[in-house]
């Protein structure tokens, strides 16, 4: 069912803009490019241009991003017991944007890591500022308390926010590319952007599913964890890393996009439980699903000009995610 | 065999911080396998910190062994596959159902990736629901529960975690009188109980539990520990506690006038 539901929002999404591609063609398009069936006679060559680079390429990296964004929330809300923690809270979002954003600025380039420089410094980002969090955590609070690292991680997002922010405006030259990437965009993706971003989501993926019963033991707290075997500081360090894996990759191709990774895992622990065997793939697919509608929205609602996703997500998350959290205590 | 304290010392913060207090001061003494062990003692005395250290949760100075086997030593897989430990209270923000939450109770007798459970982890987990009477609830998810309620689910996860050493920290204080008597008498059947070991060995099942309740600690326990301020104040069997100046000094008041004042309001 959520995976139909997710080949139709991205059907949809690609569907709509400038000019509408239906379905149907989309098919015949797909054909034609996918298994070298004959050309659609019927469908003009611009459309299959039009849907096969720019379309395309766009909607699954939205599905791709968001999926990773609400996976890793949905972990990172559990290993804290937290269910308003997300890579966001724990700087790992805004750390990723600051790595990726000295690559730009600096107009670095390293050899051998070609097209995988910007991915490599986004994870690098976000992984120092997640360890440097915990570890910081650790030094002002022995056991290492769960509002501790929430806390001080929001703290250093702030201050993270602010270092991208200064650095955007005296890397003027760049400014307007600095600016959309802490609202997040999807414009202008090609399909190695996709390719990377899949192979990232599907190598996080299968490693936190290994985690997957794990992650229900540590909902309940490191003690009774520990009680249950889980050697949980270990293992929390583990997913806490393969989380920032999936954020970093995700967002130093997109920017950072907040409450997608809230409201996703929500929804889902929602109406299929808690139990992570189905909350880490059921994120994945609800995450893409929501990102490529607010993707769709970002780019239709003031058509041509194309909004900053993070600033629809926000828009229409902010409000969503009162009602998902609030409402519930109401009943 | 059993377990063996020698000097041991333990406390809060930082592992690298010298000053910090210790709660637990030199404790020394041993408990028998097959034994039930009761933990008193007011407020603050150590008991749960006690409880902490013998299921290594918490670190500690000096040596504890667990059948020879020195317990700082031990992974975690092997020392919770020897020891459960329900602690005290515990916040839910997850709705699990009851039969899930119970199910990771059997977490290390699950195989690691793929294994699903097993005919004989259903009915472990089956019975366990069974002895405190949460059949009915099987499907509940967490959040709907009442404080009782929630206290038996995570007992009837410690016991499906089917380890011959069980510590509890207070284990009756949100019950009803009725699951209380239920419990103390499973408790009993429980303790001593023979099984085999994966080497071929038989060893006897181990209760530690600490109890608010000093009545039904008497009741169920062949051995007492009194605690006070970190240290242990004395440990015996029933009479040599039952002894009025021990508990007096336990608790700061006279325990056994007090009791037997409420006696009488029975006795009419």
């Amino acid at each position: 069912m959520t995976v139909l539901a997710g080949m139709f929002a991205l059907a949809v999404s690609i569907a709509v803009g400038s000019v509408t591609i239906p379905i149907k063609e989309q098919v015949l398009i797909l054909g034609h490019k996918l298994f070298g069936a004959a050309k659609p006679e019927s469908v003009e060559a611009s459309l299959i241009s039009i849907m096969w680079s720019i379309r395309m390429p766009r909607a699954f990296l939205a599905f791709l991003a968001g999926g990773a964004l609400s996976a890793s929330g949905a972990v990172i809300q559990s290993v804290l017991q937290n269910p308003l923690a997300s890579s966001y809270t724990l700087g790992v979002s805004s750390g990723a944007s600051l790595g990726a954003a000295i690559v730009t600025v600096t107009e670095l380039s390293i050899p051998f890591l070609g097209v995988f420089l910007l991915p490599v410094f986004g994870f690098a980002g976000g992984l120092l500022t997640v360890l440097f969090v915990i570890a910081f955590s650790a030094r002002i609070d022995g056991n290492v308390k769960n509002h501790t690292i929430v806390l001080f991680g929001m703290v250093m997002s702030l201050f993270v926010n602010a270092v991208l922010t200064m650095l955007s405006v005296l890397a003027s030259e760049h400014e307007h590319q600095l600016l959309a990437w802490q609202m997040g965009t999807f414009a202008g993706k090609r399909w190695y952007h996709v390719g990377i971003l899949a192979a990232a989501c599907l190598m996080g993926l299968v490693l936190l599913l290994r985690d997957h019963r794990e992650l229900d033991i540590l909902s309940f707290g490191d003690e009774q964890a520990l009680a249950i075997g889980v050697d949980a500081p270990r293992v929390k360090k583990r997913l806490i890393v393969i989380a920032a894996f999936l954020t970093g990759v995700s967002v130093c191709f997109t920017g950072t996009i907040g409450f997608i990774d809230l409201i996703a895992p929500h929804m889902v622990r929602r109406i299929f439980g808690s139990v992570h065997r189905l909350v880490l793939p059921m994120s994945f697919l609800a995450g893409g699903i929501c990102m490529c509608l607010a993707d769709l929205l970002a780019r239709t609602i003031l058509a041509p000009q194309d909004l900053p996703v993070g600033a629809v997500t926000a828009l229409f998350g902010a409000p969503f995610f009162m009602w998902l959290y609030f409402g519930k205590k109401g009943n | 065999m059993g377990i063996q304290l020698k000097q041991v010392f333990a406390g809060y913060g930082s592992p690298r911080n010298e000053n910090q207090t210790d709660v637990l001061k030199n404790l020394t003494f041993g408990i028998q396998e097959g034994q039930t062990v009761c933990i008193l003692g007011e407020n603050g005395s150590g008991k749960s910190t006690l409880l902490r250290v013998l299921a290594g949760t918490l670190h500690y100075r000096g040596s504890i062994r667990l059948e020879d086997t020195e317990l700082a030593r031990m992974n975690r897989r092997n020392l919770s596959s020897q020891i459960a430990f329900m602690t005290q209270f515990s916040n839910v923000y997850f709705s699990y159902s009851v039969w899930e939450t119970v199910m990771l109770g059997r977490y290390l007798k699950l195989n690691r990736f793929l294994g699903r459970p097993t005919e004989t982890d259903r009915r472990r987990v089956a019975e366990c629901l069974e002895m405190t009477g949460l059949s009915g609830l099987k499907e509940a998810t967490l959040g709907e529960l009442s404080g009782g309620q929630l206290q038996r689910v995570f007992l009837a996860r410690t016991f499906a975690q089917d380890t011959p050493y069980i510590l509890l920290d207070e284990p009756t204080n949100h019950l009803d009188l009725k699951y209380q008597s239920q419990l103390a008498q499973y408790l009993k059947d429980w303790a001593g109980r023979e099984r085999q070991y994966p080497d071929g060995t038989f060893h006897c099942n181990t209760l530690i539990g600490v109890f608010h309740d000093i009545n039904l600690a008497l009741q169920i326990a062949d051995e007492l520990i009194v605690m006070k301020e970190g240290e242990i104040l004395a440990c015996g069997n029933k009479s040599q506690i039952l002894q009025a100046d021990i508990l007096q000094q336990a608790y700061g008041m006279d325990v056994s006038t007090y009791m037997k004042k409420q006696l009488e309001i029975w006795n009419g």
